[in-house]
């Protein structure tokens, strides 16, 4: 992709190799099972699917594929998708953050270690198999659903499966340690005596909460944010194993049209329409972000001045 | 704002048994899928859903069936590819970026960046496509003798992410450590080759390692890539079961899962130990395995 743009301005040099020569194996490795496939995936998406025995033709290109995969049943699906994974994502940290904060400030150093090893430990048994736990559970003949019947909660065996619910249970499950991490490491980070100063000058646990420690872990709460968002709007597993035709996710959709409607130039657009998604939203919350974040600083100049609020 | 001081000690106490409840409480959500895998790997039925009595066979079912046997030893040979090829060179790419800074790193840590939001799903038609396309040794025609191409295939395809991931270990950790040591021993007539061997790999090593256990995790645990990419007779565990999930699932699959998960934590803690040996405190250790050192 970019491995010619720096050989001719260094060759005045000749005894020293260029200062990339380190990171060149590992970029040739990314362009040519990374860069070249996704780019003929992009090239495949102006495609068309001739006749039914042959996948993809790419004699004449246009944006016939892009055209229905945002017809109105694709549509949905991408629709769902994103509402899916904001809500996880939101689910995620609003459970997480508390978690993080706990095991960051309230345990015991030396617990600490062993805790946060604890919260990996689920993440070692394999992502699909993981999932097939939360069928079993959530299944109409499974553990919960007997014993909900057996305390008279339920009358008859739960409908979870093959629900949207199921899928917004099961991706928060799959995230929530790529959520945990990032947050446990800056609130770990943080120094308690900028909490210990805060309360010294008169702030209370909820104006040092908001004003001190959630300004110092935006990093930590940023990375926690991407890590969950990003690969849960890819989803495929999650969604495919308990979400049924009521909880398709798009990546089931691009999935299906590689392994079974054999469309490859529909599902190629597909493809890059999720990933155009994830980027989109991405870009549209950074700047939200943006924003909020400079209109809370420009409240908090004018509120400044009357320091002996909290006194009482 | 005032009610928050009006009685300090109270409320403290409250916060922190919400704090420790909610603590217990993400626990008991992380476990649960997981007692109920450990649960069914003693179902005696011949479906995993069907609880007919207490019992090993499956243990005894899944240690004896040659299919999974081999996807197992499939899975290991797969991890262990993918985390040597990733560990050498995400090392030296991360070594790179801490060291070698110049423009070049901008463009390089985009394609980094791209790697790791592109979703797998994406990465695994793109990769199907590209193996088809590309032949040679990757495709069915052109046989390596000790390799089969659906290894080099499963290889190459896990190895991008975790590439990825264990670069920008390395280059974290670098960027945390004092270029003055290497530059004492450039003072002191150290040549470069020595320089890396006593000062910068020591100092790099416990990135090198939580990076190359990362790389041997994410590849045990890849689905998405395997299920596209791999072909009959070198299909790793996630791809067997995956084809049960969409037949039958049996209690085979808990029994094997769940010895997986033993192998893997006493593999963990032995490593753990080993860390904590060579001077890290627990937390230290457990932030190195969690990759965040």
């Amino acid at each position: 992709m970019a491995a010619r743009d720096a050989e001719p301005e260094r060759g005045a040099r000749r005894i020293r190799a260029p200062r990339f020569t380190m990171a060149l194996p590992a970029w040739i490795w990314f362009v040519f099972f990374f860069a070249l496939p996704v780019l003929w995936i992009v090239y495949y998406s102006f495609g068309y699917k001739p006749d039914l025995y042959h996948p993809i033709a790419t004699d004449k290109l246009s944006l016939e594929a892009y055209r229905q995969a945002i017809s109105s049943a694709f549509l949905h699906v991408f629709s769902q998708t994103l509402q899916i994974s904001i809500l996880g994502t939101t689910l995620c940290f609003l459970i997480g953050f508390p978690f993080a904060y706990w095991l960051a400030t309230r345990v015991a150093p030396r617990w600490r270690g062993v805790l946060l090893g604890l919260v990996i430990v689920p993440f070692f048994v394999n992502f699909l198999v993981r999932t097939i736990g939360w069928f079993i559970l959530l299944s109409p003949n499974g553990p919960l659903s007997s014993l909900l019947q057996k305390i008279g909660v339920l009358s008859s065996p739960l409908h979870l499966l093959e629900t949207r619910g199921a899928v917004q249970l099961g991706v928060v499950y799959n995230y929530l340690a790529l959520m945990i991490l990032p947050l446990f490491v800056t609130l770990d980070r943080l120094d308690p005596a900028m909490r210990e100063a805060s309360k010294d000058l008169g702030a209370g646990r909820w104006r040092t909460f908001r004003q001190v420690t959630l300004p110092l872990a935006a990093p930590g709460i940023v990375a926690g944010l991407l890590l969950v968002f990003i690969p849960l709007t890819g989803d495929y597993i999650t969604a495919l194993v308990l979400g049924g035709a009521k909880g398709n996710m798009a990546g089931v959709m691009v999935a299906s049209q590689f392994t079974l409607a054999q469309n490859w130039a529909l599902g190629s657009a597909q493809a890059v329409i999720l990933v155009a998604m994830i980027l989109g939203t991405v870009g549209v919350f950074a700047v939200i972000a943006l924003v909020v974040r400079s209109l809370a600083r420009a409240s908090r100049k004018i509120t400044l001045p009357p320091v002996a609020e909290g006194t009482a | 704002m005032s009610a928050v001081a009006v009685s300090p000690r109270g409320r403290r106490d409250l916060v922190d048994v919400l704090l420790r409840v909610w603590g217990i409480l993400v626990y008991a959500f992380l476990f649960l899928p997981i007692l109920v895998i450990v649960a069914y790997s003693f179902n005696n039925g011949r479906a995993m859903l069907v609880w007919s009595g207490v019992g090993l066979d499956g243990y005894r079912t899944g240690i004896t069936d040659p299919t999974i046997q081999d996807a197992v030893k499939t899975s290991i040979v797969a991890a262990s590819g993918t985390a040597l090829i990733a560990t050498v060179l995400g090392s030296f790419a991360g070594i790179a970026l801490a060291r070698r800074k110049g423009r070049w790193t901008v463009l390089f840590l985009a394609l980094v960046f791209l790697v790791l939001v592109t979703p797998e799903i994406v990465d695994a038609i793109a990769l199907l496509i590209w193996y088809v396309r590309i032949g040679g040794p990757f495709g069915p025609r052109m046989t390596i003798p000790a390799v089969s191409y659906g290894m080099l295939r499963l290889w190459a395809g896990h190895s991008l992410f975790a590439t990825a991931v264990v670069t920008l270990i390395v280059r974290a950790r670098l960027q945390g450590l004092d270029e003055t040591l290497e530059e004492a021993a450039a003072d002191l007539y150290a040549p470069p080759a020595r320089r890396f061997r006593q000062i910068t790999l020591p100092l790099m090593f416990p990135a090198v390692l939580a990076g190359g256990l990362l790389a041997f995790a994410l590849s045990l645990d890849d689905t998405i890539i395997s299920s596209f990419v791999s072909v009959a007779g070198a299909s790793p565990w996630p791809v067997y079961v995956f084809s049960a999930v969409r037949n039958v699932l049996r209690p085979e699959i808990a029994s094997v899962s769940t010895l997986l998960l033993m192998v893997t934590l006493i593999a963990i803690a032995s490593v753990a130990l080993a860390l904590r040996r060579g001077g890290q405190s627990g937390e230290d250790v457990a932030k190195t395995m969690a990759g965040a050192g």
